[in-house]
């Protein structure tokens, strides 16, 4: 792409992941969550792939890191789902009796275990996005 | 004619349903007897009950995240699917290579 979309991306995608990391670390207190979120910075991911090009993409990209970083989101938020066992899958044991994430409501250390699932959900809809894009831009048939 | 009553027929049924789905008037079912609208709409509930027990003011990822787990769950998974079956249908197929 041309210098005006190549400095306009350099300019807004540092602001995106920061809104990004805002929505998912904020998701138990204001709307939006870790699937927004994650999508937002995935969407940062997406204007580098597509204001830069896939060769710059390319050295940037790490196959194996991100299938490690979905796989991660996806045991952490399994893991957490478990900690409740004793009453039920899915209980929220963190925020009745935790030792941590059991503050006022409204607070950022509140809620139990629904900061840490936004955080691990985020991260596996971050990956899998830009994994995803990744993937078409790489193995596109449209090319000649 | 024929259009018409074709029609008139769909409109007919539209009717139908939204008696027989309307909660005042239409047919009850689930968990209750008299108290079935208590157990079938559940939204007033979370309103209420949401920050006291799942701890989050957005009580939106109180329902995704905790009353509705298994559903985030499934939702993780299609998003995996939807990944591992967009690399695995746009990677080169060996056939392709053969033609080149």
């Amino acid at each position: 792409m041309g210098l005006i979309v190549k400095t306009t991306a350099r300019a807004t995608i540092p602001l995106i992941g920061i809104f990004g990391a805002y929505v998912v670390s904020h998701g138990h207190l204001t709307p939006g969550g870790g699937f927004q979120g994650g999508a937002t910075i995935a969407g940062a991911g997406i204007l580098f792939l597509i204001a830069f090009g896939f060769g710059e993409m390319k050295k940037r990209y790490d196959h194996h890191l991100y299938s490690a970083l979905e796989g991660l989101g996806g045991l952490v938020f399994l893991g957490i789902a478990m900690l409740g066992m004793g009453v039920a899958f899915f209980y929220n044991t963190l925020w009745h009796s935790g030792p941590f994430f059991n503050g006022q409501p409204g607070t950022l250390l509140s809620a139990g275990y629904l900061p840490v699932m936004n955080l691990a959900v985020g991260l596996k809809v971050f990956a899998g996005l830009v994994s995803a894009m990744v993937a078409i831009a790489a193995y596109g048939r449209w090319r000649e | 004619m024929k259009k018409t009553f074709g029609a008139l027929a769909l409109l007919f049924l539209l009717g139908v349903l939204l008696v027989v789905a309307s909660p005042s008037t239409g047919i009850k079912f689930g968990l209750g007897g008299d108290e079935w609208m208590k157990y079938r709409y559940t939204d007033q509930y979370y309103i209420d009950h949401g920050v006291e027990e799942v701890g989050g003011t957005n009580i939106v990822t109180d329902i995704v995240f905790d009353y509705r787990g298994y559903d985030t769950l499934g939702e993780a998974t299609v998003l995996f699917t939807a990944i591992a079956g967009a690399v695995a249908l746009l990677r080169p197929w060996r056939r392709d290579e053969d033609e080149e």
